[in-house]
């Protein structure tokens, strides 16, 4: 028979009690109204303007993190490993392939998928429809998140530029003429529509 | 017989007989040949709904993954697996032994290869998914316990060269299947002779050799093999990656004793592209038979993966040595060509040598076989495309003779024109017998081409152009036929939707990006007189109609007559239902929409039916249809004195039929050709090549979405380049193993590393697609990366016959390593 002895430790203070009854009772009476406590493992997203609360794995990566268990399927795993940009998400304002950062170090930050990039009716996604950006379709919302990234930071992007800023994603359909074109396009609305909207 | 009938009739009979050109051509376009946006697929695509198979996930849905050979060539002995059995999170081990699974079994489309049993014991190859095959609550967990299998091997003797293979006494790669020596061939398409090459030889001024080394490369597609498998009781629901839904429920019927036909739900979801690959490796479907076996015991959906190793191992249908012998006149007019190709693991016949010479040159005689030869490496298979060789060989000849006449290449092309050994009058008078217009395809290829290039300008002495940057300069050319086959049957409906008289088509495809599924809405909305936005296609779900597959192989050449007959059946009879009596029943009719008015008295523009004398006279479709809107299943309006007309089900259901000649022995004459331009710098301090211009120039008949076919003329280009100077699956000699299993170290092109690409467009209408339109999809991918070895001689003056053209090789053949 075992002869080892069991502790309950309190989750909320630390406390060790000898009974799981002794550990309620301790509980009831000191933490009483304080909410479930915190679980390891539980960490605060906000994805697409929303907050999300999760409790993850140490190993699970924001890419399955997003596509497996939130079911946002956007994101696409091409290569296995950081070669691709297929997983690409823009973490705190920075574009960062998902599937090489671990879910449990994003507590606290802001994530963009191609699902907010396109409900916020971003002009990419048309831009992108009406060049042919995309043929399978598989590695597009990688680019457009890249895209989306990049006129974040550079509203009026020259060729060589966009060329730079996507030269990380691969497209075995290759499509590449036709990103540049779309990215433009893209640009030029947002130009037109920030004068329109300053009533210039 | 009425006149009406009469063209029912014949254009019934059009579906059978598409060797000539249309008989009822539009006169005028509005749709087809635009540059239209991806209407059907693309808000989807870019905005991240799309759903791909591997994006699939069902309540309570596990995860399959497969052990892999470490040996090139080895049979399990001893196989433990009760580690992993006891894993947390683990579900089922199903194993190769497992008496649940057959012997053979129908898991693929070509049933010739060893791995028609779903779970093998023997490897043929390093990374052969084989030996057992777990399910577990997810992805993760199922590797984890992939790695506690024990497994003990008997390693066998194993081959990577083809010509060593298929020397005698070579050891056996494939004893169980081929055990009398490591050929496999069939005679059928492998083999082309025609005239007398030996006749042909002596005729020459001069007759060369030369031997090329092509080493295998890859389809990476960017969606894993992957499968997803749920019983509904009886009823098998699946999922498939894969581009030929039909072949994948005609095999799915066969199994477990036969599930019939109509309990198959398939599911044809987005497809991370396909390029043929997987689609032809027989075992493709050992994944899914492996998952519905499990899914039965557990009743629980399945899910299996490959990893992205495991989807390296199959290979383009090319790699091997080649073997070229050809004599030509000094004016550069070739008599006759010999090609022998020792070709490595060729799952199913790969096309002679010769092939393209008889079907688009007038070379006289001509010899070409292949040798597919057995070697423990992955299958190679069909990829973008089966052309692969032929074309190589051509390519290749027809630079080398005209290097060696001092002559610009694109005068020995036309100088070498022609069709099935004959001269370009006997070509002209085939166009003129089918019904085609009398156009010289390849001269406008070409002047255009040159013109785009300004390869007047360009082109110069081999070795003779240094640039500034001190690189060395060079231009290269080649050509050859479109591939204009309409081989295959396929059918499609059309149906106007009630309540709101859209059309919808109807018929299961696979959508693998080449952007057909919106130039089908275009030919229904051209022929109708539709709008474009009131035609809808959704091809992943299955109607039980069949669109030709392999679905992206003469995809528009093939489907597109369905669509066309479809839409003029179709069109005739919303015309005809305007003019009859509505809604008959034994209480009577009503009046027609238009009465006292024959079909040919309407015509149908911008989705409005109207009368042609007097086109303020209209009704839309869209009202037109909505008359049985009304009718609901207790508004019995007639009840209440209510008119409650209905307009009867306008629904038409066309297929095209047509063998084709995807036969090197009695072919139909080539018309359309096509013609490539490169321009690329070597640095030959570091043997490295810059491609940094390709002019494409297609004559694709007629264009139905310019886009599309743009977007194939880029697409094609750059994949060529890839495989014409990046990539190789590198083998170690020694173990057998794959090097480069990953996207790291096998390396395709990005952004940036192509120039720019010009796109021509031709349309001479000598194709024998619906409009005279051919295939764009596969040819350019096929014919541009061996155009680089011709640019690089022009740019060093040496040849490189080794593919891909590395650094390496190209510092070799200038002598410096």
């Amino acid at each position: 028979m075992s002869t080892e002895t069991r502790t309950f430790t309190c989750p909320y203070c630390g406390e060790s009690l000898d009974t799981q009854d002794g550990l309620k009772s301790h509980v009831f009476k000191s933490h009483k109204g304080r909410g479930l406590p915190a679980a390891e493992g539980r960490i605060k997203l906000i994805i697409n303007k929303a907050e999300h609360t999760f409790l993850v794995e140490p190993n699970w990566t924001l890419y399955y993190l997003i596509h497996d268990k939130l079911g946002l399927t956007g994101s696409k795993q091409f290569c296995d490993r950081g070669a691709c940009s297929s997983c690409t998400m823009i973490v705190d304002g920075r574009p960062v392939l998902s599937c090489m950062m671990l879910a449990i170090e994003c507590d606290g930050k802001t994530v963009e998928t191609v699902e907010g990039i396109a409900a916020e009716g971003h002009p990419l996604i048309e831009a992108y429809v009406n060049n042919h950006a995309m043929q399978c379709g598989y590695c597009t919302p990688g680019f457009v998140v890249a895209s989306k990234a990049l006129l974040d930071r550079n509203q009026d992007p020259s060729e060589e530029e966009i060329v730079e800023a996507l030269s990380g994603n691969l497209c075995r359909c290759s499509t590449y003429p036709q990103h540049p074109i779309a990215v433009k396009e893209a640009a030029a609305k947002m130009k037109a529509d920030k004068k329109a909207k300053a009533g210039v | 017989m009425s006149k009406e009938s009469e063209i029912q009739t014949e254009r019934m009979i059009e579906m059978f007989d598409n060797l000539k050109a249309d008989k009822y051509p539009l006169q005028e376009y509005r749709y087809i040949g635009q540059k239209i946006p991806r209407n059907v697929d693309g808000l989807a695509k870019a905005s991240g709904q799309a759903e791909y198979t591997m994006d699939i996930q069902l309540p309570g849905m596990l995860f399959m993954r497969f052990v892999d050979s470490p040996y090139p060539h080895a049979r399990i002995v001893r196989m433990d697996t009760g580690k992993a059995e006891k894993l947390p999170g683990v579900r089922h081990v199903l194993r190769y032994d497992d008496p649940g699974l057959p012997e053979t079994e129908n898991i693929g489309y070509f049933p010739i290869f060893q791995n028609d049993r779903p779970l093998d014991c023997v490897a043929h190859f390093e990374g052969q998914p084989m030996g057992a095959a777990v399910a577990a609550d997810t992805e993760a967990i199922a590797e984890e316990a992939l790695s506690l299998i024990e497994m003990e091997w008997e390693q066998r003797p194993f081959m990577l060269d083809p010509v060593a293979a298929s020397e005698p006494g070579a050891p056996l790669t494939y004893p169980e299947r081929y055990s009398d020596g490591n050929f496999w061939n069939r005679g059928v398409l492998d083999e082309l002779i025609h005239g007398d090459v030996k006749k042909g030889f002596a005729e020459a001024d001069r007759v060369i050799e030369f031997k090329v080394n092509r080493y295998g490369h890859t389809w990476i597609c960017p969606e894993r093999p992957c499968g997803v498998w749920r019983w509904n009781g009886d009823q098998a629901e699946v999922w498939v990656k894969n581009q030929r839904p039909f072949v994948a429920k005609r095999d799915i019927t066969t199994w477990f004793g036969g599930i019939p036909m109509n309990k198959i739900l398939l599911h044809m979801p987005y497809q991370g592209a396909t390029f043929g690959g997987w689609t032809h490796v027989d075992w493709s479907f050992g994944g899914l038979y492996c998952a519905a076996v499990v899914s039965k015991r557990l009743k629980r959906p399945v899910k299996y993966i490959l990893s992205r190793r495991e989807d390296f191992y199959g290979s383009s249908m090319d790699e091997g040595v080649y073997l070229v012998k050809v004599g030509f006149k000094n004016d550069g007019t070739i008599t006759a060509v010999d090609g022998t190709v020792y070709h490595a693991s060729a799952i199913h016949p790969a096309f002679s040598p010769v092939v393209h010479f008889h079907e688009n040159t007038r070379v006289p005689h001509l010899k070409g076989q292949i040798k597919s030869i057995w070697v423990n490496k992955g299958p190679s298979v069909g990829i973008r495309c089966e052309m692969l060789v032929p074309i190589l060989v051509q390519t290749l000849v027809m630079d080398r003779v005209a290097a060696e006449c001092g002559m610009d290449p694109t005068e020995v092309a036309q100088k070498n024109d022609g069709c099935q050994g004959h001269d370009m009058n006997w070509l002209n008078e085939q166009k003129r017998k089918r019904g085609f217009v009398v156009r010289d395809s390849l001269k406008e290829c070409i002047e255009k081409g040159k013109a785009e290039f300004k390869w007047d300008e360009l082109w110069h002495k081999p070795g003779g152009r240094k640039l500034p940057n001190g690189r060395m300069h060079g231009v290269g050319f080649t050509w050859g036929h479109e591939w204009s086959d309409s081989t295959g049957s396929g059918e499609i409906a059309i149906r106007i939707e009630r309540s709101d008289g859209t059309a919808t088509l109807l018929g299961i495809h696979c959508d693998n990006g080449v952007g057909a599924e919106t130039a089908y809405c275009q030919i229904a909305a051209e022929e109708l007189g539709m709008r474009l936005e009131d035609v809808h296609f959704n091809p992943q779900f299955d109607p039980g109609f069949h669109l030709n597959s392999p679905d992206s192989s003469c995809g528009t050449s093939a489907n597109g007559f369905a669509v066309r007959h479809a839409a003029r059946i179709l069109k005739q009879r919303i015309l005809e239902s305007a003019t009859s009596p509505s809604s008959p029943s034994q209480r009577g009719s009503y009046a027609p929409a238009f009465p006292n008015m024959k079909p040919e008295d309407l015509d149908i523009k911008d989705s409005r039916i109207f009368v042609r004398a007097d086109p303020s006279r209209w009704i839309s479709v869209a009202d037109y249809a909505r008359l049985m809107a009304i009718q609901g299943p207790v508004s019995n309006a007639e009840l209440f004195g209510a008119r409650s007309a209905w307009t009867e089900p306008l629904f038409a259901h066309a297929f095209h039929v047509q063998e084709g000649e995807y036969n090197p022995h009695s072919p139909r004459e080539k018309f359309c050709r096509q013609a490539h331009f490169m321009e690329v710098e070597v640095d030959t301090e570091t043997g490295e090549v810059f491609v940094t211009r390709v002019v494409n120039v297609n004559d694709v008949g007629k264009v139905i979405n310019r886009m599309s076919c743009e977007g194939q003329q880029y697409g094609g280009s750059i994949m060529g380049v890839g495989r014409g100077k990046l990539e190789e699956m590198v083998h170690d000699p020694v173990t057998g193993v794959m090097l480069n299993g990953n996207l790291i170290d096998y390396k395709i092109p990005t952004i940036k590393d192509v120039g720019p690409i010009g796109t021509v467009l031709v349309e001479t209408g000598l194709g024998y697609g619906p409009y005279g339109l051919v295939g764009i999809g596969e040819d350019i991918a096929t014919v541009v990366p061996h155009l680089i070895g011709p640019a690089v001689y022009n740019a060093i003056g040496a040849w490189v016959y080794d593919f891909p053209i590395t650094p390496g090789r190209v510092l070799k053949a200038l002598g410096k390593i």
